[in-house]
């Protein structure tokens, strides 16, 4: 294993190979800070290059775009509430009241670190123990997924910051937004207004009008909007002792989740991080700090998607099975350079395989070193006054949505989103529920009615197959912890009583 | 002697006018859309071509993404584009299917088009894991013995994949359960993990797992045997003679093109799919490049709009 490493290791410390994998970081953590445009536009965009390179050298530069977009996304999230990819919504939560606070250059050096232990454990995992993570993943199936995102739901019901009950209902709200298009079991559509919208709302118009936009209408709505505090000398870029020892744990609990959903095919960076941060808070002994910028609340989630871009990669390099959207393209490019990716792609070409596995090591250094210096930079950015900053990202936000799948439908919806988000924090609904909801919902009932379909609508399957059980067997355990704590909650105030 | 000039000049100006345009097409640059993702298979099949067409037009190529709807979006924005031969859509065996699966679609499936040409055909695999049936025939037997027990994974509800596999059905007597997944690799990936007995794909998703052993490729949809896999037999010499689905990759444009650009085009096609390094890279993606006349293809989707009508009758799937 480490021979082979270090084989990948010589391939890519190549001067030309290097060059292109730091192109390709770069240009990741660029399009990860502006908002909407995610890494399948640019990975798309930049496809016609690779017909001129060779396979291991576009795949390295390809997955640059993939994982460094993961960087950068945090960035916009923390500065300006705006996730610049769907994974980073989570880190508006605790990002952005942090910078609110004058804390921005804290909130992206440790943004900054936990992507770094994320990605480098996601790494480790990739060159350790791609075999046995593919087993596992193989043995999910239907049910499996499907237990997983109940448990998924039941851990994260407490990640909105107001009441239970607003963000049960956001929950919903989120999933009836998630039905719409055609149902995947049936191919009916549901609410269906347009052809465009057969193929579902776009997580990222969704995402960006419910951060965003919505936090750009509120800015503008107030006479004078308040400039956050600016911190831009090193000693507050720094976590005290105390913090930083506070965020060990989070960042390793993130990263292990991150790992084990990216390397789920259909599951991916954005689901890792709501589940990171939804465990953190749950099983935090001060679940009050959350939502107000919490360290660990912010280190976790960008631990998990890092780790999660990474071992993203197993079932596409183990298997030849892309886990997603961006995995396809990349397989994509592998195809066209005459190379079918299988389970032979270790054995037949070595080369490339832990060449590409290695430039993840280097890519990841590479990330934490340009990120860094950049710090001070992108606080300087809370300078420029609001008015001014308003138009430039509004305009971003629409190319970016448009450029997703051409489609002026998109762009509306939005704006749209925009509004809705605003009145929403007005009346203090919280959007966090809202993208829960919409992403792990459909997945429920596409996995829920995929089982019925598969065991003839048998409901003891979820209990006799042992992963789905034990899946069972832990939401059971949080309901009685949640119930326990309730009950015990209630008990007290009797018993002070004299 | 003045006034027949005048009476001439019409004429003269009428016959020397497509002259003009034949001389001057193209001066501006062209679009080839597609109604799928930047960097499917549509896509790069669209890219291929556009660079090679454009160095014969002497006019960029630039390609656009419309996605949405199983490709019917494009396609509804195509037809209503200007038939001035600068708008080509690229088609896929998916065009067929829609118009014999939804109700209403905003555009004429045959008559809304000038076709051009055809790009290349492929077959589908059928395929299990492997050692698990001999042979095709083992496989139907084995379905026909437990009615309702096999299942077939497919890529989405009313994708070729899925009408091949309920046309299996239809043919044979065989009674599978057909699962939807989203997308071939979802598919497969339920394969390996035994969650369905077999899948119905395009090469590019088996061959891979073919070739490292995983998968046993049972037959080929093709009427005949496909040159890529001259010892996989197909569905017709084992359990359904007759049975023949080929999908494809074609170049229309919208419904008015005239008749001397359209050739145009046709020829640029033509002269493009001739070239080695093109022939590759669609072989690459599974598929073998061949134009056609657009007679011919307009013939073969009128062909497949009946019988994917047929099937979807005969197997019961709503219509949308």
């Amino acid at each position: 294993m480490i021979d082979q490493f270090l084989l990948g290791l010589s391939v890519v410390l190549q001067p030309e190979i290097l060059m292109y994998a730091f192109i390709g970081v770069f240009i990741g953590q660029l399009i990860g800070v502006l908002p909407g445009i995610g890494a399948i536009t640019a990975i798309s965009l930049l496809l016609p290059v690779t017909f001129y390179l060779d396979a291991t050298t576009s795949m390295i530069m390809l997955a640059g775009i993939y994982y460094g977009s993961q960087y950068g996304g945090s960035i916009a999230s923390i500065l300006l509430n705006l996730p610049g990819t769907p994974s980073s919504v989570v880190t508006c939560l605790e990002g952005y009241p942090l910078a609110q606070r004058g804390r921005a250059g804290l909130a992206l050096f440790v943004a900054a670190c936990s992507s770094f232990v994320g990605g480098i454990v996601g790494v480790a995992i990739l060159v350790l123990a791609a075999i046995p993570m593919t087993i596992i993943a193989l043995r999910f199936g239907a049910p499996e997924y499907a237990m997983l995102v109940i448990l998924g739901l039941l851990a994260a019901s407490l990640i909105g910051t107001g009441s239970q009950i607003r963000s049960f209902a956001m929950v919903l709200l989120g999933i009836a937004l998630g039905l719409v298009g055609a149902d995947a079991t049936t191919g009916y559509y549901r609410f269906v207004a347009m052809p465009e919208m057969a193929d579902g709302i776009s997580l990222v118009s969704l995402a960006m009008g419910l951060f965003g936009v919505s936090e750009i209408i509120r800015n503008a709505s107030r006479r004078s909007p308040p400039g956050p505090a600016l911190s831009i000398t090193m000693r507050d870029v720094f976590p005290t002792r105390a913090e930083a020892r506070s965020l060990v744990l989070p960042i390793v609990r993130g990263s292990g989740i991150g790992s084990f959903f990216g390397a789920l095919p259909g599951t991916g960076a954005a689901i890792a991080s709501f589940m990171a941060y939804a465990m953190e808070r749950r099983f935090s002994r001060t679940p009050e700090k959350f939502g107000k910028g919490h360290l660990p609340g912010l280190a976790a989630p960008e631990s998990a998607n890092n780790a999660a871009a990474q071992t993203g990669f197993i079932p596409t390099l183990t298997l030849g099975i892309p886990g997603d959207a961006v995995m396809a393209l990349i397989i994509g490019a592998l195809i066209l350079n005459g190379i079918i990716p299988g389970p032979r792609l270790a054995v037949d070409q070595p080369e490339l395989f832990w060449g590409v596995i290695a430039s993840f090591f280097v890519g990841n250094i590479i990330l934490l070193l340009i990120n860094i210096p950049l710090i001070k930079l992108w606080v300087l950015l809370l300078r420029v006054p609001y008015q001014k900053l308003y138009p430039v990202i509004i305009v971003m936000i629409c190319v970016g949505v448009y450029s997703h799948r051409t489609s002026i439908t998109d762009v509306v919806l939005t704006l749209a989103f925009g509004v809705l988000g605003y009145l929403m924090k007005n009346y203090r609904f919280e959007p966090a529920p809202v993208m829960l909801g919409f992403v792990l919902g459909p997945l429920l009932e596409d996995n829920f009615r995929r089982t019925m379909l598969l065991y003839g609508g048998d409901f003891t399957i979820f209990l006799t197959r042992p992963i789905s059980a034990m899946l069972v067997a832990c939401s059971a355990v949080l309901i009685v912890l949640a119930l326990w704590s309730g009950i015990s909650a209630m008990r007290k105030p009797v018993h002070s009583t004299p | 002697m003045f006034k027949k000039l005048l009476a001439a000049l019409p004429l003269t100006l009428a016959l020397a006018l497509p002259a003009a345009a034949q001389d001057t097409f193209p001066d501006h640059s062209l679009r080839i859309v597609h109604g799928f993702g930047a960097g499917g298979n549509a896509d790069t099949v669209s890219r291929i071509l556009a660079e090679e067409m454009s160095k014969g037009l002497g006019q960029p190529v630039v390609v656009e993404s419309r996605p949405g709807a199983g490709g019917t979006v494009a396609s509804g924005y195509v037809t209503k584009q200007d038939p001035d031969g600068y708008t080509m859509q690229l088609m896929v065996g998916g065009h067929a299917v829609a118009a014999a699966l939804y109700n209403q679609l905003p555009y004429e499936s045959v008559d809304g088009y000038t076709f051009i040409s055809t790009l290349g055909q492929f077959p589908f695999f059928i395929a299990a894991r492997s050692g698990e049936y001999e042979s095709i025939n083992a496989l139907i037997e084995a379905a026909k013995a437990a009615p309702g027990t096999l299942k077939i994974g497919h890529s989405g509800v009313g994708s070729t994949q899925h009408l091949t596999g309920e046309l299996l059905d239809l043919r044979t007597g065989a009674k599978f359960i057909h699962v939807p997944y989203k997308g071939g690799a979802a598919a497969s990936t339920a394969l390996m993990g035994g969650e369905v007995d077999v899948i119905i794909d395009t090469g590019t998703v088996i061959r891979g797992q073919a070739e490292a052993g995983v998968y046993d490729i049972l037959a080929a949809t093709s009427e005949n045997r496909w040159p890529d896999s001259p010892d996989v037999p197909t569905v017709s010499e084992t359990v359904s003679p007759g049975f023949d689905v080929v999908s494809w990759t074609a170049i229309g444009m919208p419904a008015g093109v005239p008749d001397d650009i359209a050739g145009r085009i046709r020829g640029e096609v033509h002269k493009a799919l001739e070239l080695p390094e093109v022939q590759e890279k669609i072989g690459d993606l599974g598929a073998k490049a061949g134009g056609s006349s657009g007679e011919e293809l307009k013939a073969l989707i009128e062909g497949q709009i009946a019988v994917w009508t047929d099937v979807i009758d005969s197997a019961g799937i709503d219509k949308r």
